[in-house]
């Protein structure tokens, strides 16, 4: 006869055990997934401290730099450029495409240093990570000042060969992306591809007067 | 009719004129819309320039000689006081829109700026837990499911949803029924305060925009739809850019996972 001791033992080991691995395992996956989502969104937080807090002491030249690893490593630049770009990209020779994603990156990354160039103890917040359609994630972040109101900054990051890379930053609710793309079209509609061009390179020639 | 009665009846007018055009344009948008939120760009465009041109040439230069007449403190109880005068359509459109809670707290608010903060000039609110919220009838409208409709570009950004908001602003601030010997000065000092407090938001802008009409446009029908849903506007719908037919087979790597839902991870 089985004792009542030796049932629970049993009753441990068939169905309490293999349930606790069960959901650790799946808690255990899904944090690690949420690392992986969020971490081209806390690689950037990083450098963007680090630049700040090295606004007076580093050139612009070596905090440029510093984004510009960021940048190639964790956006996925080329989609960025095509979903900005919309029915025009599909007009350009690969030639003007990758001219055109070297500039972006360029402003991008000069944006970036001259923004973020005075540190006041200011910081980045993570606030939750939200699934959206196609494998997207959107990672909700804030960046907090101890002077004015928080900033709320939100990423849309997708992956792309095995890898989660950031495809859209929203700030305050204006999505970098649409609001590129209304103003890009723009130029491209009344003045053509190459005058898209010319202006991208003043606008990182006005932004980064020391390279 | 004295001169000043005349001054009330020409701000009731454009009052009414503003009425008109927001109907107006939102009657022609009903029948023109064709997924453009700037069917009316041609004649928006004329206008921007001319406020553009006016606003480089007399409006931005006046603001800047305020900002360094006048003292940051000075300057933040001037904001402080027109703040407080337009709150009251804060709180009729908390109301409007069902958050009553923060029609009471922001009724609170209203009261404690206007008695402890002397006439509003200093926010007394903020430090005890009253922060400001923005609410307009705009917000209101949206919330009743009215579209953004077409956008406008009149003395700044707005669309025509937006701009009803002009009426229960104007007729909800105390100003407003005051003689036009105080309502006119007064009206100035707003605008010139109004624009020095946009000078670091237009200088950013001027720096990035590449074309500034379509910066602007596309900047504010953002921020509306932002602030329609208090800071936190559904995930989903910034899927859209992605997914508008021209590059949706290119643009996402796995489609295995197409559920549109909003999972919170965390």
């Amino acid at each position: 006869m089985t004792s009542p001791h030796h049932s629970f033992q049993r009753f441990l080991r068939y169905f309490i055990y293999p349930g606790i691995v069960f959901f650790s395992t799946h808690i255990w996956a899904e944090t690690e997934q949420e690392k992986a989502i969020q971490a081209p969104v806390n690689e950037l937080h990083t450098s963007l401290i680090n630049i700040m807090q090295a606004a007076e002491k580093q050139s612009f030249q070596a905090r440029y730099d510093v984004i510009e690893k960021v940048v190639l490593e964790y956006f996925d630049s080329p989609l960025i450029a095509k979903v900005i770009l919309g029915r025009y990209w599909k007009t350009l020779d690969e030639k003007s495409k990758s001219e055109f994603i070297n500039l972006f990156n360029r402003l991008t990354i000069s944006t970036y240093v001259d923004r973020f160039d005075t540190y006041r103890e200011q910081s980045f917040k993570d606030i939750s990570t939200e699934k959206m359609k196609k494998n997207r994630y959107l990672v909700k972040t804030e960046f907090v000042r101890t002077d004015d109101e928080p900033v709320s900054f939100n990423y849309i990051v997708q992956k792309e060969n095995d890898k989660w890379k950031i495809i859209s930053v929203i700030a305050n609710g204006i999505n970098d992306l649409s609001l590129k793309r209304a103003d890009y079209s723009a130029i491209i509609k009344d003045q053509g591809f190459d005058a898209l061009l010319i202006d991208l390179k003043e606008k990182i020639r006005l932004l980064q007067p020391e390279i | 009719m004295t001169g000043w009665r005349l001054f009330d009846l020409a701000k009731l007018l454009i009052l009414i004129g503003i009425m008109s055009l927001a109907t107006g344009c939102a009657t022609t948008q009903s029948i023109n819309n064709d997924g453009d939120p700037d069917p009316l760009e041609p004649a928006n465009r004329v206008v921007f320039n001319v406020t553009e041109t006016l606003d480089k040439h007399l409006i931005k230069p006046i603001a800047e000689s305020y900002v360094d007449l006048a003292p940051l403190p000075v300057r933040t109880s001037v904001t402080n006081f027109f703040n407080n005068l337009g709150y009251l359509n804060v709180i009729l459109n908390d109301f409007l829109q069902g958050k009553f809670e923060q029609g009471i707290t922001d009724m609170l608010r209203f009261t404690y700026n206007s008695t402890f903060g002397i006439a509003g000039l200093f926010d007394v609110s903020t430090p005890i837990g009253m922060p400001a919220n923005i609410e307009d009838f705009g917000q209101t409208l949206a919330t009743w499911g009215v579209d953004q409709g077409s956008y406008l570009y009149l003395l700044g950004p707005t669309s025509t949803r937006d701009v009803i908001d002009q009426v229960p602003s104007t007729l909800l601030n105390p100003f407003f029924y005051m003689s036009g010997i105080i309502f006119a000065p007064i009206s100035v000092i707003n605008a010139v305060n109004t624009r020095a407090n946009l000078l670091e938001a237009s200088s950013i802008r001027d720096e990035a925009a590449l074309d500034t009409y379509s910066f602007t446009r596309e900047a504010y029908l953002q921020q509306r739809e932002f602030l329609v849903h208090d800071g936190n506007p559904p995930a989903t719908g910034y899927d859209d850019i992605f997914d508008d037919g021209e590059f949706a087979d290119d643009v996402s790597e796995s489609d295995s996972d197409s559920d549109s839902g909003m999972l919170i991870i965390e």
